[in-house]
Parts: structure tokens; C-alpha cells; sequence
């Protein structure tokens, strides 16, 4: 325990493995479908969609700030995504329109935040509310699926690239595109600093407004990007196809930052595979979603607060007191 | 007089370093006492150790003729010791009342245990009719300036009324000459009311102003216990009691060369509200002063030069250029650094490491091909310049908050040095800092000014005399000539404190 505390990388993914083995272990028992080829194929397709929009998410939390309405946006773009299809854009145009709104919506959000200074829960749960009032726009509600089998979206979710399923492929671009960008470059610096101490990042001559203004773009983005898989699956783009993004995605950023002590993009790459590992047990189950959903969500408070410096170092307290005396 | 606190033989270690060795230390009741030493000397320790934060490895304490054991605050608040931290941590959006006895408000009886206002109120008149001082309560405490605080601190400190021993922790670090005045009415006060204050500070003069006895530490041990007037009578050199050596004098000298060129010319510079018709020249090669107390604009001053205030009116023209500072991007850009007053909410990243703050003010130079961070060069540059500012202790991958007041300065000075600059700066360099710190930031300023135009704002008259060249002072906002060159302290002084034109 007091050597968990200190953290060395090793121990935290160490503690990784091990929580990622135990998930396993407990589904195998269950159900033993669980590590067959087919299952970890759905389950790492899955882990594409939620991986997405946990990385969007990462930048919004590193510099310090929330966003609540990529799932309604999601569902915006997947719209929007479906109805150009529908009218006989081609994808790439599709696609990119999709991912467009989910930009647009993103940096409404930042500049909202950032330059008028509202505050970023309630304006983002409103504009979630607003992109979930025009994704009704298209069709009254009704769900999307003209040329979907003509247009090749379905591709996006069936090809292989060197063997890889194409979401899986999409999500490691994507991640090794974010970490380079967050990780090795001076914007990922100038994400933390506006984080961690946005005044002094700012008489540094940093350009917070900014960041942050990019940060919600990239988040909108993102999820609009995910959601294009996620409708590439199941082959119809539906309004509440975003419905399903918030918890994952939240979840993921703050288990991985509370394995690995901070918001990154290996340490959301980690929590999304542990939540995807849980969450396609459950399916494997047929447990219904709002089950799973309680299970994950306590599964997310038990872990941040096991990670948890202060009560690491309590419970530690505990085990190290009692041999001394 | 007998004594209130006696404590012997103290010893605390922290891993192989004795923080406190063999001190033994005693206060009487209703005097002044103050620590002096610089950082790590052990002051802190044993203050941490009085009031309960850390345990001591040896030693005993005796309060009023009783040995006490200090386990936890709350212990050593039972015997009746008070401290006030550094920086209080008030609750802004309550007022002072509200603020002094917090967690412990008469409740009125009834459903839901409302706070019963009224009697707070009482109860904050009984606490000002014991202590007579001038201040409004009412007041937010957010809104209230630094002195009022403090003295709101002190109070919440008090309000229990069995304190008799009071722990202040440089209580004057922010405050003006001004301020203080109304703090020391306030310790005189406590004082006449039997209360025993220790009293931290790294000014020498406020020791003998509104000290009865001092203690000196060094390297973990107590040097020497002297009154005030037995200290006057010596002429001892406290600061070479404190050094264990001659500390020479702690300014650097004046510019030797005639400044150069015209780096920051300043006209008719306006902020209603802030400050009015500022006018100067920075050149290169000097260091031009400005006093000014807290609340006569010279922070915000520093502020406008900066691109974060707009001024309503005024140029600021850089090397015969005309300019308009959008922000502080912009003003980084053409060539000025700020040393900000609040170096760690403005300064600094205190949870990042070294390297991490001394690039930031720099990240292009820090990055290659459109942005990707140099590891290597930028930990390197980082070893050359922590060298050059002498950082103690020389490690790069430490979070600065784990340094000392006069090495988070020397890391902020540091990020300015990176950036390469032309015009510096500084906004209350050393507060907080310990003297010999001090003169190694006096020093680098005088290296800086060799190539570059430094600018010292500062609320110290010392500080300002003993360092730049050339000065003005800063009054209510309006810059007063001071006539000749070179000023004397007191004319200087008198100009910030009074706006008198000598």
C-alpha cells in the first residue's frame, strides 16, 4: 500500500494488469465466450467508439473544465451523418459534414466558456439539449438508414487494415495522434498549464482562451467521430445514438487519471479498456444497459477512491500501524 | 516576570536532517518575541512543533509551570496556543464576523440551529472592545485589504479566550508600511493584554520597532536570545548571526557605465481608478525604481505594461516604437518580462516540475518543427540556467512547490532568462524570501540590467533605494518626482508614504 502511494510507473501498471486480469477473470467464469477471437473483436470495436470520446474528453479535463454535451452533439452529428448519406452525399462529404457539426458544436461550447465566461456544466447542458432538439430536425425523430449499404459506410466498421478491425485502427491513429499532440509537443504543455494554473499560464503568454476554445473542439469533434463508427455498426443513424457516450467516456478519463495519477492519453486508453472490458462482460450476460451502467458507475467511485492519495495513505496508515506496536 | 512557555531540549529530525538540535526556547507572558533565520534554519520547525503539527523526537514542553504534551492542534489550542499562518486561509464570500468564529457560531435554539447573527455580532464587539482596533467587520473578507485580513486572522485566532501564547508567520510579508502600523497597534494591544506573541519575520527593522526579544537560529540550532535593547546596545549584525559569516552589504553596486538607449518609454500613462499620469524612461544597462505601498497602482502599473490592464490613456513606446499590449502573448513578444508580485498564482505551475516552468514562458524555443518539445535541449538549458541562478537544491525534476520562497522566485527568473527578454520586470521580488536569497536576486538584477532594462516595482523603500539607479515613488496612483538623482531613503520614503515632493 505505502509503496502505491509512491507510485513508480511500474506499480500503476502493475495495479493495471491486475484489475484489467481480475475484469477477465470474472467475465471468463461467467460466461466463456468471453476471450474467444470473436468476442475480443467486438469487444476492442466497442473500445473504439468509447476511446474516441474519452480522448476528446482528456482535453477538456486537462485543462480543467467539463463537458456534458458530446453525447447530445453525438447524436447531432449521427444525424447529420445519416441524413447527408440518405441524400446522396458521398461518405467522405458525409463524414466530414458529421464531424464538422461536432466541431461547430465543440467550439460554440469553448467560445461561450472561454470568451464570455459562462459557466462550462450549465452552457454545456444546454447545447447538448439544443443539438438533441435538432438531431429531430432531419427525420422527426425517425432513424436514418437510406444508402447506408451503397454509400460504404459500413466499410468503416467491417474492413481490416494489416489485419486490425478498422474502428481499432481509427482509435490507434487517433490516440498516438493525441498523445504526440499532448505529450511531446508545446501545445500539450500550454493544455497542462492552462489546467493547472490558468493565471500563470496566461503571464507566460499562453493563449488560454484559446486552448480551451480547442480543447471543446476537439471534444465535439471527437465524438462526432466516434459516433460515425458507432453508426457504421449498426448500420442506422438514430437520435439517441449518443446516449450511451456520457458514462463510459467520464468514466474512462477519471479511472485512467486515477490509475496513473493524471488525466492522459495512456491513462485514458487504459480506463476505456477497463470499462469496455466490463461493459462487453455485461452484454455477454444480457444484463440490460441501466444494470451495467450502476454496476460501472460503482465500479468508477470504488477505484477513484482506492487511487486515491489521501486514502491510500490512510488505509496504508492502517496496515503499517498495527505491525509496529 | 515568570514564564509562560518553556521548552527544552527540543529535537526534531526529518531523515538524516536535524531540523532542530538541542533548542531550548522561552517566552514570558505579554512580550514580543520574534524567530529570525534564514530558510531551514529551524524557526518553522519550531513553531510547527508548538502548535502541534509535528511531533518532537526529544524534548519537553512547559506551559505555565505544567508540562503539555502537543499531539495535535487541537491539543495544542487546548493549552492555548493560537497560530496564524502565512497566508490565513479566510473564507472570502463570508464577512470578518462570520469569519472569526467560524465553526464555532452561537446557534439560536430551535428547528434548524440557524447561526444566531445577532450575538456574533455582540460577540465580535466584546472581541474589539478587549483588542481596540480600527476595522469594519461587515466587510467581506474577499474585499478587504491585506492588513484587515490579517488582523481578521488574528481575531479567529483569539476568539477562543483562553489563548495566552500567539504564533504570527511573517504577518507583514504583504503588507505596506501603512498596514503595518495598524498590525503593530493590534500586537501592542495583544500584548497589554498579557498575551505572548512569537512573531516571524525576515525584516530585521520591524524587530526592533515592536520586538521585546529575539532568537536567532541557525542550520537547526538556537545562536543567541537577546532583548531588543540589549541587541541595540551590542551593535551585533543579526544578519551575521544569521549567516554565520559577513554578509557584506546585500545590494549590488550601481550601474558603472551611463544607461544606454531608450528601451520603455512611458507618457501620460492613465487608469482611472488604478493610476494617472505615469510618465518614465527605462533604459538598457539600468535598474529604474518604483516605490509604491500596496494600493497605490504600482502593481497594476506592472500590470499595463504587461498587456493584462489596458490603459484608458497614454503610449508606451518600445525602442521609438509606438505600442498597444493586447496581452501578455503580445507583450512577451515584443521583448517584456514580468516577474509577477504573486509568484505562485501567477508565476508559477507549482505542481510542475522545474524544466516544465522554466520553458513556459518560451515554448517555441523549447520546440522543433511546429511543436514538438525538445526534451533534451530543454533539460539541459534548464541545468545551465538553474545554475546561473544559483537554485537550491539543483534538481529539475522536483514539483516547485517543494521550493523554498527564494527559489520559486529564482525558477520564475529563470523562465524570464529563457525567454530572453529586453525589458524585466519585477513586482515585490523577495517577499517571502530570506536574506540570503535576497542578495543573490539583487545580484542577478544587476546582471540582467547589463544587457537589458530591468524595472523594480516594490513596496519596500529598502528594496528600491538599495537596488535601482535611478528611482521614483509611486502616490495614490501619480508617480512623485523625486528631485535629485539619487534620493535619500527618507526623501524616497516620504514621497511613497506621504506624496511629499521633498
Amino acid at each position: 500500500m505505502m509503496a502505491l502511494k509512491s507510485s513508480p510507473l511500474t506499480l500503476r501498471l502493475l495495479a493495471f494488469v491486475l484489475l484489467l486480469g481480475v475484469i477477465a477473470a470474472v467475465f471468463q467464469s461467467f460466461a466463456p465466450a468471453y476471450l474467444s477471437e470473436n468476442n475480443l473483436h467486438a469487444l476492442l470495436r466497442h473500445m473504439s467508439v468509447n476511446g474516441l470520446t474519452a480522448i476528446g474528453l482528456t482535453f477538456v479535463i486537462v485543462v480543467r473544465h467539463f463537458d456534458l454535451s458530446f453525447p447530445g452533439v453525438a447524436s447531432l452529428g449521427a444525424m447529420t451523418l445519416g441524413w447527408l448519406l440518405a441524400n446522396d452525399y458521398s461518405l467522405a462529404e458525409s463524414v466530414a459534414g458529421g464531424i464538422g457539426i461536432g466541431l461547430l458544436a465543440g467550439l460554440i461550447n469553448g467560445s461561450v466558456i472561454s470568451y464570455l465566461r459562462l459557466p462550462d456544466i450549465v452552457t454545456t447542458i444546454a447545447t447538448g439539449g439544443v443539438a438533441v432538439g435538432l438531431s429531430y430536425f432531419y427525420s422527426n425523430g425517425t432513424s436514418l438508414s437510406e444508402n447506408f449499404f451503397m454509400s460504404g459506410i459500413l466499410d468503416l466498421n467491417d474492413s481490416k487494415f494489416l489485419s486490425l478491425d478498422m474502428p481499432v485502427v481509427i482509435l490507434l491513429g487517433a490516440a498516438i495522434v493525441a498523445f504526440i499532440v499532448l505529450h511531446c509537443t508545446r501545445f500539450g504543455r500550454a493544455f497542462y498549464a492552462t489546467g493547472e494554473n490558468r493565471r500563470s499560464a496566461l503571464f507566460s503568454g499562453i493563449r488560454v482562451k484559446a486552448y480551451v476554445l480547442t480543447a471543446f473542439g476537439l471534444c465535439g469533434a471527437l465524438a462526432c467521430l466516434a459516433i460515425t463508427l458507432l453508426v457504421a455498426s449498426s448500420g442506422a443513424a438514430n437520435v439517441t445514438a449518443g446516449n450511451q457516450l456520457m458514462m463510459p467516456a467520464f468514466a474512462a478519463v477519471y479511472l485512467g487519471a486515477a490509475l496513473f495519477g493524471a488525466p492522459s492519453i495512456p491513462a485514458t486508453l487504459a480506463g476505456t479498456l477497463l470499462m469496455s472490458a466490463m461493459l462487453n462482460g455485461f452484454t455477454l450476460l444480457a444484463i440490460p444497459y441501466y444494470y451495467s451502467d450502476a454496476i460501472v458507475s460503482t465500479v468508477l467511485i470504488l477505484a477513484i477512491g482506492i487511487f486515491d492519495p489521501k486514502l491510500t495513505t490512510l488505509v496504508g496508515g492502517l496496515f503499517s500501524r498495527k505491525p509496529a506496536r | 516576570m515568570a514564564a509562560i512557555l518553556d521548552m527544552k531540549g527540543i529535537e526534531k529530525q526529518f531523515g538524516v536532517v536535524k531540523a532542530l538540535d538541542n533548542v531550548d526556547f522561552s517566552l514570558e507572558a505579554g512580550e514580543i518575541h520574534a524567530l529570525l533565520g534564514i530558510n531551514g534554519a529551524g524557526k518553522s520547525t519550531l513553531i510547527k512543533i508548538l502548535s502541534g503539527v509535528y511531533s518532537k523526537d526529544a524534548g519537553t514542553v512547559t506551559i505555565a509551570g505544567k508540562t503539555v504534551e502537543l499531539g495535535s492542534p487541537a491539543a495544542a489550542i487546548a493549552c492555548g496556543i493560537a497560530s496564524v499562518q502565512q497566508h490565513p486561509e479566510l473564507v472570502d464570500d463570508f464577512t470578518g464576523v462570520e469569519n472569526i468564529f467560524l465553526g464555532q457560531e452561537a446557534k439560536q435554539a430551535g428547528l434548524g440551529r440557524r447561526v444566531d447573527r445577532k450575538a456574533l455580532k455582540r460577540q465580535a464587539e466584546q472581541l474589539l472592545k478587549r483588542f481596540p482596533i480600527e476595522i469594519d467587520l461587515e466587510q467581506r473578507v474577499g474585499e478587504m485589504p491585506a492588513v484587515d485580513r490579517e488582523i481578521v486572522a488574528i481575531l479567529h485566532a483569539l476568539s477562543r479566550e483562553h489563548i495566552r501564547i500567539l504564533i504570527l508567520d511573517e504577518p507583514t510579508s504583504t503588507l505596506t508600511e501603512r498596514e503595518k502600523t495598524s498590525l503593530f497597534a493590534l500586537m501592542r494591544q495583544l500584548k497589554s493584554a498579557g498575551i505572548a506573541i512569537i512573531y516571524i519575520t525576515h525584516r530585521l527593522e520591524e524587530v526592533f520597532e515592536i520586538g521585546d526579544r529575539f532568537t536567532v537560529f541557525r542550520a537547526g540550532k538556537r545562536v543567541t536570545t537577546l532583548t531588543c535593547r540589549e541587541g541595540r546596545a551590542s551593535q551585533v549584525s543579526i544578519p551575521e548571526l544569521m549567516l554565520d559569516e559577513k554578509p557584506g552589504d546585500i545590494f549590488p553596486p550601481k550601474a558603472k557605465n551611463a544607461a544606454g538607449e531608450a528601451l520603455l518609454e512611458v507618457r501620460g500613462l492613465d487608469r482611472p481608478g488604478l493610476f494617472s499620469d505615469v510618465s518614465f524612461t527605462l533604459r538598457r544597462g539600468e535598474i529604474l525604481g518604483i516605490f509604491g505601498l500596496v494600493g497605490s497602482g504600482a502593481d497594476e502599473l506592472s500590470k499595463a505594461l504587461f498587456g493584462v490592464i489596458r490603459p484608458a490613456a497614454g503610449t508606451i513606446t518600445l525602442k521609438g516604437k509606438p505600442v498597444t499590449l493586447r496581452d501578455p502573448h503580445d507583450a512577451l513578444r515584443k521583448g517584456i518580462f514580468l516577474v509577477p508580485g504573486d509568484r505562485r498564482t501567477e508565476g508559477l505551475t507549482l505542481s510542475r516540475d522545474v524544466i516544465f516552468n522554466m520553458t513556459l514562458a518560451h515554448l517555441g524555443k523549447a520546440s522543433v518543427l511546429g511543436g514538438l518539445f525538445r526534451f533534451a535541449s530543454s533539460r539541459k538549458t534548464s541545468a545551465e540556467l538553474a545554475k546561473r541562478v544559483a537554485l537550491h537544491p539543483m534538481t529539475l525534476d522536483r514539483p516547485v512547490s517543494a521550493f523554498s520562497g527564494g527559489n520559486q522566485q529564482k525558477i520564475v527568473i529563470a523562465k524570464g532568462l529563457y525567454r530572453d527578454s529586453d525589458i524585466y520586470i519585477f513586482v515585490e521580488p523577495t517577499v517571502g524570501v530570506d536574506i540570503g536569497a535576497r542578495a543573490t536576486l539583487y545580484a542577478l538584477m544587476r546582471e540582467l540590467s547589463a544587457h537589458a532594462g530591468v524595472l523594480v516595482i516594490s513596496s519596500d523603500c529598502d528594496e528600491v533605494h538599495g537596488v535601482a539607479d535611478r528611482m521614483i515613488a509611486l502616490y495614490k496612483g501619480r508617480p512623485v518626482t523625486v528631485p535629485d538623482q539619487r534620493p535619500s531613503r527618507d526623501q524616497l520614503l516620504s514621497a511613497g508614504i506621504m506624496g511629499a515632493r521633498a
